[in-house]
């Protein structure tokens, strides 16, 4: 029998600020009769006090808090996928590992693909896991990102304006082990399609550039391409009939439903009301975190899996969820695995929803405030005293010293301290 | 089918994708961007002028043209084996 590896335990932090996406679109100017088709609300903030170390370890401890000291010392690798990496040797992963008491014996790496960076690392660990060089060991792995954008510089905002409304943070953490308790993977059930493209990119530290419609066409060719190699790979698979749920990678919803408006015409001829009444099944679910997270870029198909299993109704019996990461540049894959009820009672209980609750809703001059920029710790500081007053009330009341920020760099090493 | 008549194909779902526009006069030299077509609406009705006409392309390969008249061109060159 094939060995059934996935993921254990599973959490998603989605900052401490949010901001209403329609508010800022009106704010820029921006011309969008149809907005509610976009299927954005708000997204996520960072304040400077908060960088891809922070976001990750803070998705990272609720999962590391629950293991017991015999489970903790079988971490053996931490991977953390990203493309807002804070330096170009060190990897995130080694500030991960004291701050989540990790063992010594342990691999740290990062690994980079744009958006598809967090399916990168999943597959590295499901692999790791099947070779069975280290029976019963787990791998951490956990998307980190961060959109800085930065209002000083206005040839910048040129090249950013049009990812802005979408362009969030957020980190997922997810331990991958031979006892998949939360999403068991299809073993040897996926698709991948890639090419050159130079649809989106992060030519500076602090900017993004791209091309909207170039990107959204080489997603879909993607979706297209990774099912059909999907389908190739594994005998009588049905986009329509394999898959109970589906999650795919979310720039924005809209782009989700229009890449699946697509298969289902590319593939079975559907008409339009069939196509809406199985968004509305299958995956509107997936959209319930990523809609008030914005992009997470490498996260984004975690947070949508995670919306998916968390907000269907209650399972009764386990379901197929079909998965779809794309990566700009351009890389992706299509496959799939397993949730059970039990899952699902696992992953309520992380309660994500509450976590977004919480966060401080910044009125558009407090985050105009914040891309001025001055307080932001750019890349390569070598030097820097965070101040966490910057906005009093964003500052969370009720951590219990379970919360970390950043707060000082001293001779380029990053500082973190919990609240 | 000849560039023409691709791009009545094209106007033609434009009307189908964006009712707003179905008593808009709309021609060879607008720009659907011009017109109020979202990024996703845009790709909608490439895909449903593909269908219409048979053509089995990917979508990368019509990125670039500036208006209806020049994706029409692109997509009949594409087209013609």
């Amino acid at each position: 029998m094939q060995k059934r590896v996935g993921i254990e335990a599973m959490n998603l932090y989605g900052g401490i600020a949010s901001l209403d996406v329609l508010a800022l679109c009106r704010h820029r100017g921006l011309d969008m009769p149809r907005f509610e088709n976009l299927l954005m609300e708000e997204k996520t903030v960072a304040l400077p006090y908060e960088d891809p170390v922070s976001f990750a370890v803070n998705a990272a401890r609720p999962l590391i808090d629950q293991l017991s000291l015999e489970e903790l010392a079988r971490v053996e690798m931490v991977i953390t996928c990203t493309e807002s990496g804070i330096d170009f040797g060190k990897s995130l992963s080694t500030y991960l590992h004291p701050l989540l008491n990790l063992p010594s014996n342990c691999r740290l790496f990062e690994v980079k693909q744009a958006c598809y960076s967090g399916t990168v690392g999943v597959q590295m660990a499901v692999n790791f896991l099947l070779g069975q060089t280290s029976p019963g060991a787990k791998v951490l792995v956990v998307t980190t990102d961060i959109s800085r954008f930065a209002l000083a510089d206005p040839n910048a905002i040129q090249e950013w304006a049009y990812s802005e409304p979408s362009s969030g943070a957020g980190a997922v953490a997810m331990l991958l082990s031979d006892t998949p308790h939360i999403f068991a993977i299809d073993t040897g059930a996926y698709g991948n399609h890639a090419f050159e493209v130079m649809d989106t990119c992060r030519p500076g530290p602090d900017t993004e550039a791209g091309d909207a419609d170039l990107s959204l066409m080489a997603y879909l060719d993607c979706c297209d391409g990774a099912f059909k190699d999907y389908a190739r790979r594994v005998e009588g698979a049905d986009f329509r009939k394999t898959f109970d749920y589906l999650s795919f990678h979310t720039p924005f919803g809209g782009m989700v439903r229009g890449a699946h408006r697509h298969l289902m015409r590319k593939l079975f001829k559907a008409d339009p009301d069939e196509i809406d009444a199985d968004f509305e099944h299958r995956l509107r679910p997936s959209l319930a975190y990523g809609k008030r997270m914005g992009n997470s870029a490498g996260g984004s198909l975690y947070v949508a899996l995670a919306g998916t299993i968390n907000t269907t109704p209650p399972l009764t019996d386990p379901v197929r969820i079909g998965l779809f990461s794309y990566g700009s540049g351009c890389c992706s894959e299509f496959f799939s695995g397993t949730v059970t009820p039990d899952g699902q009672k696992r992953l309520q209980n992380m309660n994500i929803s509450g976590a977004l609750e919480r966060r401080y809703p910044l009125s558009i001059e407090q985050y105009e405030a914040l891309l001025l920029g001055d307080q932001v710790v750019r890349f390569g500081t070598k030097d820097a005293k965070l101040d966490c007053d910057i906005i009093p009330e964003v500052w969370p009341q009720s951590a219990d010293g379970k919360w970390l920020f950043l707060d000082a760099v001293e001779g380029y090493h990053r500082k973190y301290k919990w609240a | 089918m000849d560039s023409q008549a691709i791009s009545d194909v094209l106007i033609k779902m434009i009307r189908r994708t964006v009712p707003e526009l179905t008593d808009h006069p709309i021609s060879r030299d607008d720009a659907m961007a011009d017109l109020g077509v979202d990024s996703i609406e845009r790709s909608e009705i490439i895909i449903a002028t593909l269908e219409t006409i048979g053509l089995e392309v990917p979508m990368v390969q019509l990125h670039g043209p500036k208006n209806i008249g020049e994706l029409a061109d692109r997509i009949h060159a594409k087209q013609t084996p």
